[in-house]
């Protein structure tokens, strides 16, 4: 698996695009709580994140119990990580979550980019 | 050699770039582009801090609230301080004149334009600020300033010479390299 950060609008997709020759049909882009596994690459994880907060799932928990579903993916999620702390309840347990997955699915991955203005940065 | 930098808040970007434009220089001409639009007694005291803080570098200011290309009618062999990205943008998407109405059209002019003031001069030192990275559900213009923000910010990463994030004072080399 690899896993690709970045902040917002940093071109992690593009990126993937370009590094694992994906076509449009190989990209899942999570909207909520539902992530098709069967395509090569799912980008938008914290979208993903944010959902699970809103409905008091373990996004972590929910990664683990998928595992044979991600082993060889092209994991997408945007860097939460250096903003003030969010006033919004909300917010602060997206941050968190969307942390803790990062966190696990680094752990776990074979490659690890981080995405800046356009360039990657392998951090593992 | 353009040198594009960029990182978070109070991570010493602004030192490092001047520092940089003046070395990129030699004894060439330095130019700060102030991009700081004041609209009151504390941008003042900041504009006098930061001329204060560049006294005695060589710099000549040039005011340049918006048309970044009016830089070209200086020594374009010369070394440009642009501080910063994120101020060029603000002021000309959301004009003040216009009421800080947005104005999408002006922001592509922008990325564009200051494409092309880097590919136009001999040394240049462009900073940006990185805003990208907080778990937020922003307003639609807000949104839209850090896209379009981003959209710039890769675009110079792309033409220039070398891409530098600062953190914590220190360089963390995305592309290319400094001189010696």
């Amino acid at each position: 698996m690899v896993l690709i950060i970045g902040g917002a609008y940093q071109g992690k997709l593009d990126y993937a695009k370009a590094a694992f020759s994906l076509t449009p049909e190989d990209i899942f882009t999570c909207t909520g709580l539902k992530i098709d596994f069967s395509k090569r690459c799912v980008n938008a994880l914290e979208e993903f994140c944010y959902a699970c907060v809103q409905q008091s799932i373990d996004p972590v928990g929910y990664f683990q119990s998928h595992r044979e579903g991600w082993q060889d993916s092209i994991l997408i999620c945007t860097d939460l990580s250096s903003g003030v702390v969010p006033v919004d309840p909300v917010e602060r347990r997206w941050r968190h979550s969307t942390g803790q997955l990062c966190q696990y699915l680094a752990g776990q991955a074979n490659q690890v980019s981080r995405i800046f203005c356009g360039l990657e940065q392998r951090l593992k | 050699m353009i040198v594009f930098v960029s990182g978070g808040a109070k991570n010493g970007k602004s030192g490092f770039a001047q520092d940089l434009a003046v070395k990129l220089a030699g004894g060439g001409k330095r130019y700060y582009v102030a991009t700081m639009i004041p609209v009151d007694e504390e941008d003042h005291q900041r504009i006098r801090r930061h001329v204060a803080d560049r006294a005695g570098l060589g710099f000549e200011t040039i005011e340049c609230g918006g048309d970044i290309l009016s830089c070209l009618n200086y020594d374009k062999n010369g070394s440009f301080l642009l501080d910063s990205v994120t101020a060029l943008l603000q002021n000309v998407m959301f004009p003040a004149e216009k009421n800080y109405e947005m104005d999408l059209q002006a922001a592509e002019k922008c990325a564009h334009d200051v494409a092309a003031f880097a590919k136009s001069v001999a040394n240049a030192v462009i900073v940006s600020d990185y805003i990208y990275s907080d778990a937020r559900r922003y307003d639609e213009s807000t949104e839209c300033y850090r896209r379009c923000l981003a959209d710039i910010d890769r675009l110079l990463a792309k033409v220039c010479d070398t891409v530098i994030e600062v953190s914590a004072g220190q360089l963390i080399f995305h592309k290319g390299g400094l001189p010696e």
